[in-house]
């Protein structure tokens, strides 16, 4: 059998389709589980006890129990108890919550990483503790959680392909639709394949990126 | 004025500072002395709020510093230079002098950040302004650390140990800056192990020893023999630190 890509031809709009949707959702969601990982990374390394056991039970809840599962909850099971949400709302919701639980342990890491001293430097000269947080304290964390933070929005990428169980048109879910269209999955899939792979490289290269510049004082060292 | 009234700080059971009394006016240059678990780094973690008082009093001009309300006025008036720096590391060297200056004293960046050039030029590092400091060497580092606590037109400057990390040249470096502060009539509340410098730039010395204020004597009458030298621990302290 040999590879013939023009079979998919007609099918190209199509895809692209799926895979705009795919990026929206990721986009959406990237953000989602960015701002979700900060606040819970936040309430968890809070002094407020309550808080603190909210977010654990968050992270460990949403940690321990399979994606497919969360998102038919979402989507089937809410609806049940009168919560109607559209495939693309659920799907970016899911992303994010999931992905948050995942962001905030690599955020909450580079945060306990911060040595106490920087934090007393900067309480003594009367910052108040939000322009702490955002001047300082998640600046210097993200300098060694953006890289475990790329994983996990890179894994967010990959799990998106699962949407399409719930009726969303990704590109996964018309991909298959392709397939079985033209009976060529070969050729479908290598372009979904190369498609992935680029979205997720895409990612990455704007982490390896987002690292250089966080990290830019440690680049051409003077002296 | 600075003053401590009789301030007791314990840690779980173990008592750390017993009933310390010190006053600091306006032009003085106060250096606390004792040996390393003295209770000295505690005393100015107290002063400027990072410890609560288990008993006792700190006021800074008058605000106290155990009381939420005041301790943001107190904390303005006192500026602390940390014996590791403790520099934003994501930050310049401009970068750290100014942040404070335009959050909390609502300055307009412009000026703050000419300020901040200023001082950095006045410590010899004019042109590493824009140098992270991962870039400096220590010594730099700890002047930008002056420079940054300078920045908030402190009334009081409080140092702990801020050549301790540091080897004998970038020693001489920072010193030289703080003698020159000192002439210049800045307060000080100076923790040190650099006895003949604190014999040269103050006006006081204290004496701590296991969390009790041993001496409190003007530097001359510290060094004579029926002052702090009749104290066996002082001189005990002082012949042990000039042998090291
Ligand atoms: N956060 C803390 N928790 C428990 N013990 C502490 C703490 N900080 C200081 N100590 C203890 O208090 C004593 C005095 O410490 P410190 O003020 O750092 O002394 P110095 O600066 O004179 O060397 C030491 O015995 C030290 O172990
Ligand atoms: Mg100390």
């Amino acid at each position: 059998m040999r590879l013939d890509l023009t079979i998919l031809a007609p099918h190209l709009g199509f895809l692209a389709e799926g895979a705009l949707l795919t990026a929206q959702v990721c986009a959406l969601a990237l953000i989602g589980s960015v701002v979700l990982g900060m606040l819970v990374a936040i309430a968890r390394t809070s002094q407020r006890k309550w808080l603190n056991r909210l977010a654990f039970a968050y992270v460990d809840l949403f940690r321990n129990v399979p994606f497919i599962v969360q998102l038919f909850f979402f989507y089937y099971g809410l609806p049940e108890i009168g919560i109607y949400i559209d495939a693309f709302t659920t799907g970016v919701v899911a992303l994010s919550i999931s992905g948050g639980a995942y962001a905030s342990d690599a955020i909450r890491a580079g945060i306990l990483a911060i040595d106490d001293g920087i934090i007393e430097a900067a309480e003594v000269s009367g910052l108040s503790q939000g322009t702490t947080f955002t001047r300082i304290v998640l600046p210097i964390a993200l300098r060694t959680s953006i890289r475990p933070l790329g994983s996990v929005l890179i894994n967010m990428i990959l799990t998106s392909s699962i949407l399409s169980t719930i009726t969303l048109n990704e590109l996964t879910g018309n991909a298959k639709i392709v397939a079985s269209d033209t009976f060529r999955p070969f050729e479908v899939y290598v372009v979904l394949l190369v498609v992935y792979a680029s979205l997720t490289y895409l990612v990455s290269l704007g982490i390896t990126l987002l690292h250089r510049w966080l990290n830019r004082d440690m680049q051409e060292q003077v002296n | 004025m600075l003053k401590v009234e009789n301030v007791k700080k314990a840690f779980g059971g173990t008592i750390v500072l017993d009933g310390v009394n010190l006053t600091v006016n306006p032009g003085e240059v106060v250096s606390i002395l004792g040996s390393s678990g003295s209770g000295k780094s505690t005393l100015i973690r107290c002063i400027n709020g990072l410890e609560k008082l288990n008993a006792g009093r700190i006021t800074v001009d008058d605000f106290d510093v155990s009381k939420p309300k005041e301790l943001a006025e107190a904390r303005k008036r006192s500026g602390t230079v940390f014996q590791l720096f403790n520099l934003y590391p994501h930050m310049s060297a401009l970068q750290n002098i100014t942040l404070a200056p335009i959050e909390v004293l609502k300055r307009p960046k412009a000026e703050a950040e000419a300020e901040g050039r200023a001082l950095l030029a006045s410590v010899g590092l004019g042109d590493r302004a824009d140098a992270y400091p991962a870039q400096l060497s220590g010594g730099q580092r700890q002047r930008v650390g002056i420079c940054r606590a300078l920045a908030m037109q402190p009334r009081y400057l409080l140092l702990d140990e801020v050549t301790s990390a540091l080897d004998p040249e970038m020693t001489s470096e920072v010193l030289d800056i703080l003698a020159k502060l000192a002439k210049s009539g800045t307060t000080m509340v100076f923790v040190t192990h650099e006895i003949e410098f604190a014999r040269q730039i103050s006006n006081r010395i204290v004496f701590l020893e296991k969390g009790v204020l041993l001496v409190d004597l003007p530097t001359a009458e510290f060094f004579s023999a029926e002052g702090g030298l009749a104290q066996p621990r002082v001189a005990q302290f002082l012949s042990k630190m000039r042998k090291d």
